[in-house]
């Protein structure tokens, strides 16, 4: 169990039963109602837009803690996300993806922005604040195999997909590539935190990245 | 060994793909994202490529846990609407989605009058009886269903245009999802073509999930939903 960036804010939330089957279900309803609510904040419906931060903004600050790692910032970060999901819902395209994918790529890039404009200021507090790499790994995440498990694990073809595909990589690149895309890391963050030149870096992670493509698209 | 100058090169095109992979990713320097970001704007293509790589990288987004939120409803709603409840006759002061609603009441309107003339023009004495439809597709489109709702006789009719049944040992099981998002079972979809007497309105949305053999042991879908559509009137 990871504990919180905000000790202070232990508030509880829907989302911590512990009965899998359940969750899954629940997720897979969540989707369903985000569908449903972005199309309504696209007709301008503020109940419908209150209704998607109350289930989307546990997960969507769950992305911007992970990537700026600061209180201060993820409230104002967070803020501007759903500014721009009430200015975009129309633009969300439920044949295209995910609504919380959608959601989530929003917040993504929020955080991204951000980070990209303090060039400096990151690299202390990442440095000491940032041991949990190892726990990146999408094994984990996964379901466990078993009788019932079927209709969840094939729920997850995509991601056993990427799963394997990242598994083709080497160990080092894979972690590379995860940890940027999940804590924002910029080349030189990576550079720095796996110990090889710049440039090697940013070889490591194109090259990566169109084996992942191959991978993925094959 | 190619020459790299040369614009038939295929790491030529290779560029584009590895720049737009690296803005998901967000590895890219603040000046460089700012001018991908112009760029996807203006070239669809280009867009496209970015929209690919966010769906290929998309399963790791289950990595992020859900943490505590606050609740800056309050000053999310200040910065958004401020301006449109201090003026909510003006449409000039709406912003750029004024537009949008200008654009959705224009659409409407014509609709409106469509309908009228076909009720005027074709609909027989009675109430007019509304058939509703939804086309509902997984995003692959290999399995497709098609859903037929008669008002006048309550029958809802639903095909499996592409795809087969579902695996031996689950069933593929019908939803209604109002507008509050509570889900009701319409039953199991077992052979190609199955009707089921019920009652439905334009704007609720059907939805398929794949369940164990016999359905759902929930009240709301346990397994994935793989295909979701709004009924709409035709």
């Amino acid at each position: 169990m990871r504990a919180s960036p905000f000790p202070g804010l232990q508030t509880g939330f829907p989302g911590d039963r512990p009965e899998t089957a359940f969750r899954t279900g629940q997720l897979h309803l969540t989707e369903v109602t985000l569908h449903l609510l972005l199309q309504k904040v696209a007709r301008e419906d503020r109940a419908a837009f209150r209704e998607v931060y109350r289930i989307s903004a546990p997960k969507l600050t769950g992305v911007l803690t992970r990537m700026l790692r600061d209180r201060t910032e993820v409230e104002d970060a967070l803020q501007d996300v759903y500014i721009r999901v009430w200015q975009r819902a129309a633009q969300f395209d439920s044949a295209r993806g995910a609504a919380m994918g959608w959601l989530v790529t929003i917040a993504r890039n929020a955080a991204l922005d951000r980070l990209r404009a303090r060039p400096e200021a990151r690299g202390l507090t990442q440095a000491t604040a940032r041991a949990d790499m190892a726990e990146d790994d999408p094994v984990a995440r996964l379901p466990a195999p078993g009788p019932g498990a079927e209709a969840q694990m094939q729920a997850r073809d995509v991601a056993r997909r990427i799963v394997a595909c990242f598994g083709e990589l080497e160990d080092d690149r894979a972690a590379a590539i995860r940890g940027a895309y999940l804590q924002g890391f910029s080349y030189q963050e990576l550079a720095e935190r796996h110990d090889v030149p710049l440039n090697t870096m940013r070889t490591w992670l194109r090259r990566g990245l169109l084996r992942l493509k191959e991978c993925l698209d094959r | 060994m190619s020459d790299p100058t040369r614009p038939d090169d295929p790491a030529f095109e290779e560029q584009d793909e590895l720049l737009a992979a690296e803005y998901v990713l967000g590895t890219l320097p603040g000046a460089e994202r700012a001018r991908v970001r112009q760029r996807a704007e203006v070239d669809g293509a280009f867009a496209a490529l970015i929209r690919t790589w966010e769906a290929r990288l998309a399963p790791l987004n289950d990595s992020y846990d859900d943490a505590p939120a606050p609740d800056l409803l309050p000053q999310i709603e200040a910065r958004l609407f401020a301006d449109l409840d201090a003026a909510p006759s003006q449409p000039a002061r709406r912003g750029w989605f004024g537009l949008g609603w200008i654009g959705a009441g224009a659409i409407s309107a014509v609709l409106a009058a469509v309908a009228v003339f076909f009720v005027l023009t074709f609909t027989p004495p009675g109430p007019a009886p509304a058939i509703l439809q939804a086309e509902l597709s997984t995003e692959d489109a290999d399995l497709r269903f098609a859903a037929r709702f008669d008002s006048s006789t309550g029958l809802l009719e639903i095909s499996r245009a592409a795809g087969d049944a579902a695996p031996t040992g689950q069933d593929y099981e019908l939803w209604a999802i109002d507008a509050e998002g509570v889900p009701r079972s319409l039953g199991l979809l077992r052979a190609p073509l199955e009707q089921v007497q019920t009652a439905l309105v334009a704007g609720i949305t059907l939805a398929v999930s794949l369940e164990p053999e016999g359905g759902s042991p929930e009240p709301a879908p346990t397994g994935p939903v793989l295909a979701v559509a709004a009924l709409a009137e035709i």
